[in-house]
């Protein structure tokens, strides 16, 4: 609410400076030549000073004044040029245009590109904000105190190494699963997470570390799509671009149907021409980078996800989260999960309640129901 | 919220530019009072608007809000709070919003100052002063907006480059754009004179101080700049011939003729329409330099992403207001009056002269840094147009000139006596002559070249001091006499003399260096020593260290002089930017008077030394310090009392009060 009091003041003034000074009753103004006028005589003014410090010779000062004489003689001979006024009736229709455009094309174009709800969010506002509003800060913190004492807890590390990844924390995503792996034995979730951080820590580049790690991970699990997904995406930008693109078909085709990494996949095989028409490292460095934040972005949803369920199971409550639980899982088409949620959301709410009807609308509208 | 008011304020700023640029424009064409008179108060809300802007994005980025893409990609909370700050224009968006905020602030300068100028042309400057503003805002808003939000913010954020993490970072941007954006006024006057059709005096007037402002940020932010790589890039050098650096160079070298030609137009009304093509071309090469950094035409330091619809966009630009511009001097030009003649002898002669030798010098760096581009474009054949060009170019051109500087302030306007002058200038002549002397005696190993150009700086500081002592007319009259002529002269004789001086002072620095400079490197293990020039440096050992946000490896060592004598310590450290992974060089750097000894280490070796390289850099100081003499020198002038003019009182009587234009910031 006060944000937009923000934005109608701001907008308010920006009309007034257009129409203020139309308001406002004007003296007349002094025409073009008085202008002209004021700095010669301030020329004459500076030349009077020069004589009397003694840096102009006579002579020199007398043909410097009568050059600054000619241009005023020449000014009064030309005669004031004042502009005659012309009617207001275009000028007002202009200004009208110019009044109403503000608010409209300034409303418009942030409507278009802003985000008006999302508030601001300062870091160390966050990071007070109750633990239990915010279980991913509180993880962190107790795993970390908790390795703190006890560093050869290989579950631990296993635990917190997806979160580091996810919080942007590579080096140490990249740590915890080494440490994970040694404390606990290689898995191919591990390796293939590993690979990932260690990609992620050099910018998206699958390096031979990263390639290393994820051959591990398939060695254990030939149809880990993390590692193949990333290794397909290492042969791209080595400038294999066909085995890439074989590989990524051979995914679009096994791959469940509920995986989460059809739609980068998808992506990629979209993104074909692109891939192929930039040859060379560093312009591969850079696409790599971009899908690296795809792929990223792909799996921070999908982890959001399955945060909001794990909440959603803690703390049931909460018929709004279970809205967005709803509405989640059928953008990713993850139909089975969206009726389960539907189903523990009615039992939570109670399917007679004012909330359950309201669950059962919105999930309705999205093509989710309880009964089949 | 602040950061989407921020936004939202931005947007706000782009409409108003919009405004700003075609009402006071259909104003002056129907010749509508009122329309005119809406340009000042939009010009400065458009200023207060984006002013808001910026600091809403600064809030987001001194709060660690990663909740902005901006800052998430470019912050860490770690950070100390300085470069948290300069984090803000440390990346492509916040660095184009901080050009766009200087922009702004210009034209709400010229608002707020310009009650002095006729009602058109103030409508006018302002309104073109808009479009340049209206086009910029709308690439920030359509390409480069710094205000894009994640719905769910990560807790940390992907840190800013370390190279940028420096003081230099908080100097040296905004500088380079006060100088590059300042020019947009006189570019704005010039399109106005030319939609005008008319030059008044009072245009002559206003178009000098506003070169010289842009001329002394230029001026301080290319020194900035260079000292700047200078230490953090490790390599000793303090200038490459770069693109990048180029970029900044050509609107120095156009905005240096515009500031010469001024004072022709000023004094003598000739000139005019040069002037105006100066003032056209030097904002054009600004944007130029712009389009060459910001579209990822060129891979450096400062092309912080690269992205070809952000390239295409200011390519646009570029052509609109290039193209604009001197298409309409093409067509207005011709219609303008032409100013009076005056002899080749004369100190519109030495301008003139200046002109010629300064354009055709910011030619040959055009040509130098764009036909790599233009090669590659054509026949995709990758080469480079380094140093050597530069040098067998550029440095012809220039020589003359500086010998020429001298002359010009002491020859009279109209008809000058060059004999008589050139008598005048004995003394410095002589001084000049005999450092070449002393240079070629009693410096081993040092070329003529490298004497002549001693000699040239020399003369150029004598010939500043001469033209100060001849206006006061030290030994033709008293000393008491001499003494109060001295004070009392003008503050623009000061100015020019201080410019000059500078320049000097650079030519010394960049001669010295060029010539001098001892270079050493050695593969050292803790107890080695290397000597340097006179000095000994024994490497004492590696201590590992923890910043804030890097850890760093710091290399200590004791410098020894000539004699056997420990001076101190020079620390030379590599530093490891954990969230970015990325090792950066910290040179250790020690000053003896005017010269530096400077150590930067390298990569380890398999045997457990390191790879060390020191310079013993003579003079080197004298570079920027020159430069710091010329900004001195460019604001001296600026305060001169002649470039205040009053604004005429309107006709219907009032009682006289002090307008903003007589009282500006002294």
């Amino acid at each position: 609410m006060f944000f937009w009091i923000i934005v109608a003041c701001l907008t308010l003034i920006a009309c007034l400076a257009v129409l203020l000074p139309v308001l406002r009753v004007r003296d007349s103004v002094a025409d073009d030549s008085a202008f002209d006028l004021e700095v010669y005589q301030d020329q004459l003014a500076e030349l009077d000073r020069d004589v009397a410090r003694g840096v102009i010779a006579g002579t020199e000062a007398e043909q410097a004044r009568a050059e600054i004489g000619r241009r005023i003689l020449k000014l009064k001979a030309e005669g004031s040029t004042l502009a005659a006024k012309a009617g207001f009736g275009a000028g007002r229709i202009v200004l009208s245009v110019a009044i109403l455009a503000v608010p409209l094309a300034s409303w418009g174009i942030y409507a278009a590109t802003g985000s008006p709800h999302l508030p601001s969010q300062p870091l160390h506002e966050r990071m007070a904000d109750n633990p239990q509003a915010n279980p991913i800060n509180e993880l962190v913190a107790r795993a970390e105190a908790h390795l703190a004492e006890n560093p050869q807890d290989g579950r631990g590390w296993d635990v917190l190494a997806p979160i580091y990844y996810r919080n942007g924390r590579f080096v140490e995503a990249a740590t915890a699963y080494r440490n994970a792996i040694r404390l606990l034995g290689a898995s191919a979730t591990r390796e293939a997470g590993l690979g990932e951080a260690v990609a992620a820590v050099g910018g998206g580049l699958i390096s031979e570390e990263a390639q290393a790690a994820l051959q591990r991970a398939l060695a254990l699990e030939p149809d880990n799509p993390k590692a193949r997904f990333l290794l397909a995406l290492g042969l791209a930008q080595e400038g294999r671009t066909e085995e890439a693109q074989a590989a990524w078909l051979a995914m679009a085709n096994d791959l469940p149907q509920d995986s989460p990494w059809r739609g980068a996949v998808a992506q990629m095989l979209g993104s074909k021409a692109e891939v192929q028409a930039t040859p060379g490292p560093s312009q591969d460095d850079v696409d790599a980078a971009e899908l690296m934040s795809d792929n990223e972005r792909a799996e921070m949803i999908g982890n959001m996800v399955a945060g909001l369920d794990q909440r959603l199971r803690e703390n049931p409550q909460d018929p709004e989260g279970w809205q967005r639980l709803i509405h989640a899982y059928t953008v990713l088409q993850r139909n089975e999960d969206a009726r389960d949620a539907l189903v523990r959301g009615l039992a939570a709410l109670g399917s007679d309640s004012a909330e359950g009807a309201e669950l059962k609308t919105f999930a309705a509208a999205r093509g989710v129901s309880a009964a089949d | 919220m602040i950061v989407e008011a921020g936004h939202f304020a931005l947007v706000l700023a782009f409409v108003l530019a919009v405004v700003q640029f075609a009402v006071p424009l259909i104003g002056t064409r129907t010749g509508d009072d009122r329309l005119m008179a809406v340009a000042a108060p939009v010009t400065i809300a458009g200023f207060a608007l984006t002013a808001l802007s910026f600091a809403a994005l600064t809030m987001a980025y001194v709060q660690s809000d990663f909740s902005v893409v901006n800052v998430w990609e470019n912050s860490h909370s770690l950070k100390p709070m300085l470069y948290k700050v300069t984090g803000v224009w440390g990346n492509h968006e916040g660095s184009m919003l901080l050009w766009v905020l200087i922009l702004t602030f210009f034209g709400a300068l010229v608002a707020w100052f310009g009650s002095n100028l006729p009602a058109s042309l103030r409508a006018n400057v302002l309104s073109v002063q808009g479009l340049v503003g209206a086009a910029f805002l709308l690439f920030v808003l359509a390409t480069s907006n710094p205000f894009a939000r994640i719905e769910t913010p990560p807790f940390e954020g992907r840190d800013l480059n370390p190279i940028l993490q420096d003081i230099g970072l908080a100097i040296h941007p905004p500088l380079l754009y006060l100088g590059y954006v300042g020019f947009s006024v006189c570019f704005s006057f010039a399109v106005a004179a030319l939609i005008e059709g008319r030059i008044d005096a009072a245009w002559a007037r206003w178009v000098r101080p506003w070169t010289l402002a842009a001329w002394v940020f230029l001026t301080g932010g290319i020194a900035m700049g260079s000292y700047w790589a200078y230490y953090e890039l490790g390599w000793g050098g303090w200038w490459f011939w770069d693109p990048v650096e180029n970029a900044s160079f050509l609107p120095w070298l156009s905005g240096t003729a515009l500031l010469h030609s001024a004072i022709v137009m000023e004094k003598r009304s000739a000139l005019k329409i040069w002037t105006l093509l100066l003032a056209i071309l030097t904002f054009s090469l600004s944007l130029l330099g712009t389009f060459l950094v910001r579209s990822g035409v060129l891979t450096s330091v400062h092309a912080f992403a690269t992205d070809p619809t952000r390239g295409l966009f200011i390519l646009f630009i570029l052509m609109l207001f290039i193209g604009g511009s001197l298409s309409l001097f093409a067509l207005r030009a011709s219609s303008l009056t032409q100013g009076g003649l005056f002899q080749p002898i004369s100190r519109e002669g030495a301008l003139v002269l200046n002109n010629l030798f300064l354009t055709t010098a910011t030619a040959t760096v055009l040509i130098g840094t764009l036909y790599p581009l233009l090669v590659e474009a054509v026949t995709g054949d990758k080469i480079s147009v380094g140093a050597p060009f530069f040098n067998m170019t550029f440095v012809p051109l220039a020589l003359p000139l500086l010998i020429a500087v001298p002359f010009g302030p002491l020859l009279a306007w109209k008809r000058g006596d060059l004999y008589a002058v050139t008598q005048r200038l004995y003394a410095a002549l002589g001084g000049a002559l005999l450092t070449v002397l002393i240079a070629l005696f009693f410096v081993d190993g040092m070329g003529v070249l490298a004497a002549f150009g001693v000699g040239v700086a020399t003369w150029l500081v004598l010939g500043a001091l001469t033209d100060l002592a001849l206006k006061a007319g030290i030994g033709s009259v008293t000393t008491a006499v001499a003494w109060r002529r001295f004070r009392g002269l003008p503050r623009s004789v000061f100015g020019t003399a201080l410019a000059h001086l500078g320049l000097g002072l650079t030519t010394l620095g960049i001669v010295a260096v060029t010539s001098l400079d001892v270079e050493e490197i050695a593969v050292m293990k803790p107890g080695d020593t290397l000597a340097v020039a006179n000095y000994t440096l024994r490497f004492e050992e590696m201590t590992p260290f923890q910043g804030p946000n890097f850890t760093s490896d710091k290399a200590r060592f004791t410098y020894i002089n000539a004699w056997g004598r420990e001076l101190g310590e020079v620390i030379s450290s590599k530093r490891l930017y954990t969230a970015r992974q990325m090792p950066t060089t910290e040179a250790g750097i020690v000053t003896r008077g005017l010269s530096q000894l400077y150590v930067s280490i390298g990569d380890p070796t398999a045997d457990g030394g390191i790879v060390v390289r020191a310079w013993w850099k003579p003079l080197v100081l004298l570079i920027w310090l020159g430069g710091l003499v010329m900004m001195i020198g460019g604001t001296v002038s600026l305060l001169d009392r002649r470039l205040r003019v009053g604004a005429p009182a309107a006709r219907k009587a009032k009682p006289k009060v002090l307008t903003p234009a007589e009282t500006p910031a002294q």
